[in-house]
């Protein structure tokens, strides 16, 4: 749910005539009618907004004072369906896969919060539902003040249709474009490791937007707690006071996650005032939030708590909890210890090696049940799923013993074998002949004949060149594996 | 390794934990492997290994251990033959999850997807094709160096331009044990292996190596005594 204009609406802003909001980079955030009807458009640098319209009133963008406001639409739409998350004030992202069934469908769920945001906010909101939070956004954006509501069907055919400017990383988009890339469904279309290839982690991250695979709004929980509290004895009364401490909890905060290589997508914070009531509020970013970003969020929430309409903080804070609520968003959660950097790195190198070899050319493998080595293993292409048909748990009589063979052709190889007696005394290696030093077998191997498979014996055969693990099927001998 | 049997000469300069500490140690400069392959060194990042050696002697098996000892990140082995069978680099405790098998018999790709997995991979194990170039050889471990990446080269029946590597490691012979006319299996190796190069500190010598199918690769002895050559650098 997104409100445009809302940094135009806390007190002061300009109402009737030509305003706009800019951020601290100077872009324009948000204007108001009559600075959209003069030609003024988000994203426009400051000096040529007003180059368009040099009467607009500009001022700058103070979220905690929006934020004073805004708190009362967090609670009204947290009344109704809870987990709200703020990204920034005039902006939230409500999961409402539950809330769906609750009040009967997606239509009347709308309807409900429209009838209750109407009556605080009056118009001026947009509203996108979608499968994720990026096809929401969009959705909303895609929006006019008569059609407020936009409920997308299939998110894959809603992002297809979208510039490629929605993916909101001007370094590529540019490129993107001189490629004849212009749409979310002509990147999508690409092949994954092609993108990674040429553009890196930005490019993949564009990719997966582009094909509908974003983060969900209340995704897993983190394995350990690695929430900072402050408690404070004497309480803190003051909002400056609570804001410094704020910042020194938020690099605390940071510190530990890039210990285990992650980042916070998002963070609860949560107030105890004196008097025993807590208050908690989730804030999301579609990028890490880092120690400033986390400590301004925190300031922001408590000002709209202290200011803002409500019971405030009574007596004073004793108690400050941030909470990380998210470490995903790059793709994967990191393993205790792994370097986030490394890890990046090496999904890109993997990426570019495999965009080289092609996608069948980049292998893992899973151990699974069987009796042969090559039975033994599941390969997949890196980066998908391994997916076992076999136990590898499961009891296998008769599976060849270890050591295994290190170097096991994908289908069996002709071999030479001198027999003497019935004992193998040479074997052929390239075009000489090894004298047979000891060997084990034979061992029966009788298949599954109900699949046509001949039997066969296998042999270890072991000579001054090594040993090799071979199979006699009918009249010919053929190479299973070598003990390199 | 036995506790009864008392440390050669040549383990004294290789194991840790068996230099008397009255001597002043001036071994070789790599670390040593923490896990598997006791007193098998372990590259320093960006150092190159050549294993040479004929399909059997062991050398694919030696070139798994020598990974395994890179436990922080993912290990990568470019298969030219395509027959690298993952359960040996799983017995030597390398975990699935960290192992990725890179298939390529083109000769120029074989070059970039080289290059591409030094980039990011915590060592790799590189089998080299018959039709490599040796200038795209010294420019992998030229890439190496310099990405900080350790590197095993595994040639296939062709030579490594000499100079680039600071351990080259040849397998000379190999004898099996448990195996005897029909009976039992195969179950432990012995690898006579020539080691030489800088790590060698310029010296080659002759080491024999135990493996009984774990990642529990031992330096059992120094059977060769020491040769001395002309120094290589």
């Amino acid at each position: 749910m997104w409100y445009p204009e809302w940094a135009l609406r806390r007190p002061g802003a300009p109402q009737d005539e030509p305003g706009q909001a800019v951020g601290a980079d100077g872009r324009v955030e948000a204007v108001n009618a009559a600075a959209y009807a003069a030609g003024i458009r988000r994203g426009m640098r400051r000096g040529e907004a007003e180059g368009i319209c040099p009467p607009v009133t500009t001022i700058e963008r103070d979220h905690s004072a929006e934020m004073i406001a805004f708190e009362q639409v967090v609670t009204e739409v947290e009344a109704l369906v809870p987990k709200v998350e703020i990204v920034e004030p005039g902006l939230i992202f409500v999961p409402v896969s539950g809330a769906v069934g609750y009040y009967g469908g997606e239509g009347p769920l709308v309807e409900r919060v429209v009838k209750e945001i109407d009556r605080i906010t009056g118009d001026g909101y947009r509203i996108g539902l979608a499968d994720g939070p990026f096809a929401a956004k969009h959705a909303a954006a895609g929006t006019t003040g008569d059609a407020p509501v936009h409920i997308v069907e299939d998110d894959a055919s809603f992002l297809a249709s979208l510039d490629i400017s929605a993916i909101g990383r001007e370094e590529v988009v540019a490129t993107f474009r001189w490629l004849g890339i212009t749409t979310l469904g002509e990147l999508a279309r690409l092949p994954g490791s092609a993108i990674a290839s040429r553009f890196g982690a930005v490019g993949l991250d564009a990719h997966r937007l582009a094909s509908g695979r974003d983060r969900l709004p209340n995704p897993r929980e983190l394995p350990v707690d690695l929430a900072v509290v402050e408690r404070f004895s004497p309480p803190l009364e003051d909002l400056e006071q609570a804001a410094f401490v704020a910042r020194a909890m938020a690099s605390r905060l940071v510190q530990a996650l890039a210990s285990i290589g992650a980042a916070p997508f998002r963070i609860v914070v949560e107030a105890e005032a004196v008097d025993g009531t807590t208050r908690s509020r989730t804030w999301r970013s579609a990028d890490p939030l880092d120690d400033r970003a986390i400590a301004a969020r925190v300031r922001w929430q408590l000002r709209a708590w202290i200011d803002g309409v409500g019971v405030g903080i009574r007596g004073g804070l004793a108690a400050l909890r941030i909470e990380p609520a998210d470490l995903s968003g790059v793709g994967r959660q990191l393993s205790l210890g792994e370097d986030a950097r490394a890890a990046s790195e090496t999904h890109r190198a993997l990426a570019e090696t495999q965009a080289i070899v092609g996608l069948d050319g980049l292998l893992q493998a899973h151990p699974q049940g069987g009796r042969e080595p090559v039975d033994r293993v599941v390969w997949h292409r890196w980066g998908e799923t391994p997916v076992r048909v076999r136990d590898p748990e499961a009891p296998w009589p008769g599976r060849v013993p270890g050591p295994s063979p290190a170097l096991v052709p994908p289908d069996p190889q002709p071999f030479h074998i001198e027999w003497d007696g019935g004992m193998p005394v040479r074997v052929r290696l390239g075009s000489r002949w090894v004298t047979v030093r000891s060997w084990a077998g034979p061992w029966r191997r009788v298949g599954r004949w109900w699949k046509g498979e001949e039997t066969g014996d296998q042999y270890q055969i072991v000579t001054s060149a090594g040993a090799f693990l071979c199979e006699i099927k009918g009249e010919q001998t053929w190479l299973v594996g070598i003990y390199d | 390794m036995s506790d009864q049997r008392p440390a050669t000469s040549y383990e004294q300069d290789l194991l840790p934990g068996t230099r008397s500490s009255d001597t002043e140690y001036r071994g070789p400069s790599t670390e040593y492997a923490a896990g598997g392959g006791q007193g098998l060194p372990v590259l320093a990042p960006g150092q190159v290994a050549v294993l040479s050696g004929e399909p059997g002697l062991g050398m694919t098996r030696l070139g798994l251990v020598m990974l395994s000892g890179y436990t922080d990140g993912t290990v990568a082995y470019l298969d030219v033959r395509g027959w690298l069978s993952p359960i040996a680099a799983w017995e030597v405790g390398i975990e699935p999850d960290r192992l990725v098998i890179a298939r390529c018999r083109e000769v120029v790709r074989w070059g970039r997807a080289t290059a591409a997995l030094l980039d990011g991979a915590a060592a790799v194990m590189a089998e080299v094709p018959i039709g490599a170039k040796d200038a795209s050889i010294r420019k992998l471990a030229s890439l190496a160096r310099n990405r900080g990446t350790p590197l095993l080269f595994r040639p296939i029946d062709r030579a490594i331009p000499a100079g680039i590597a600071h351990l080259m490691l040849e397998a000379r012979e190999i004898t099996w044990t448990g195996t005897v006319e029909g009976h039992g299996r195969i179950e432990q190796r012995k690898t006579r292996i020539i080691a030489s190069g800088k790590a060698m500190k310029g010296m080659t010598r002759t080491i024999e190596m135990e493996d009984d199918g774990s990642n529990a690769l031992r330096v059992v002895s120094g059977v060769g005594a020491t040769e001395t050559r002309s120094a290589t650098g």
